[in-house]
């Protein structure tokens, strides 16, 4: 049997209940298999990050084609690409978690995440939240991280909690191993 | 040393509550307990195995979390049959692995005090009383007696990480 292909989809569209079945339900009919993905609401909409495994005789353009009608019922934006089978993790090194929050300005994400870049420190999940009141609007990002075995963690703390004064942001970083128990 | 083969999911074996080990004749039982040594030491990572994850399906583990940095109470090396939690509270959240799930760590919320009944290899019975990363050691072991592996107790959709390969 041939190699399956690997796709990604992305989907995204206004909350409502339905869309998860809807869509992998046009995925199963395709013979397709849900390997990784995140799905999340942001501020009421839904959005869907999936790579998904097809046979080797099925294209981007099919899925898109299949995903059509359950895109137009939905209101969705959908996009799929054929993707490389690579490995799951290839970044070696330390997993860290950053919290940055404070009073909400333009860039605190790029600033920080510029600071990770240039220690060789790789951005691995990221989330951020804008919360609070209008004109009182608080900033909230946690990102998860990859310390490379070339750095040193507590001192790319130091640099970031630095940065976070500048910024006037709360800006802390931790390890965050996971035991084998 | 008997190192024996660690199961991993999706064996049935894992997703099952083990049966009561206290018919286990002696022989049997220093067996078993001699088997979860052996296999846990043959891994330097691993501070707890319980019986399942060696494909036993009997009430049994064993912890050994000496020199682990997050150590507050440490009894040294356990062996633990037919545990019985008699307390647990003060839950605390902190990222766990599992020998038997392949590739996954997950935040989880677990009591950071515990108290313990159980016997050992011998027969002879035990209250423990553990805390910290020792309790944390301790629930996991038996959450796998009663069929529960650290994917049942993930706090949250956003709390699933890959397992890092450190070098």
């Amino acid at each position: 049997m041939a190699a399956p292909t690997l796709f990604a989809i992305s989907a995204v569209g206004r909350d409502q209940p339905g869309i998860v079945a809807a869509v992998t339900g046009v995925l199963v009919e395709q013979g397709c298999n849900l390997e990784d993905t995140e799905m999340a609401v942001l501020r009421g909409h839904f959005a869907m990050m999936m790579l998904v495994a097809g046979h080797s005789s099925l294209s981007a353009g099919d899925l898109e084609k299949a995903l059509a009608s359950t895109a137009a019922n939905f209101d969705l934006l959908v996009a799929v690409r054929q993707v490389d089978i690579t490995a799951v993790d290839p970044t070696p090194g330390s997993p860290w978690s950053v919290s940055v929050y404070g009073a909400d300005r333009p860039g605190i994400l790029h600033d920080v995440t510029a600071q990770l870049s240039e220690h060789g420190v790789n951005v691995t999940g990221v989330e951020t939240r804008l919360v609070g009141h209008p004109g009182r609007a608080v900033y909230v990002m946690l990102l998860d991280v990859t310390v490379p075995p070339t750095a040193d963690g507590d001192a790319v703390a130091a640099a970031l909690a630095e940065l976070g004064g500048r910024l006037g942001v709360e800006c802390t970083m931790r390890a965050a191993d996971a035991d084998v128990l | 040393v008997a190192v024996r083969p660690v199961v991993e999911l999706p064996d049935p074996v894992l997703s099952r509550p083990a049966r009561p080990a206290a018919g286990l004749d002696p022989p049997a039982r220093r067996q078993l307990a001699d088997d979860l040594i052996d296999t846990m030491r043959a891994s330097p990572a691993c501070v707890g195995l319980a019986a399942n994850q060696i494909g036993v399906d009997l009430r049994a583990f064993v912890v050994d979390i000496t020199g682990h940095r997050k150590a507050r109470s440490c009894h040294g090396l356990m062996v633990v049959f037919d545990p019985e939690v008699l307390l647990a509270h003060g839950p605390v959240v902190a990222r766990e692995g599992c020998m038997s799930v392949p590739d996954l760590t997950g935040d989880v919320s677990r009591a950071s005090e515990v108290v313990v009944r159980g016997s050992d290899a011998d027969g002879g019975e035990h209250v423990i009383r553990a805390d910290a990363f020792e309790a944390r050691a301790v629930l996991h072991e038996i959450d796998h007696l009663d069929g529960l592996v650290f994917l049942d107790r993930v706090i949250g959709a956003d709390a699933l990480f890959h397992r890092k390969i450190y070098r």
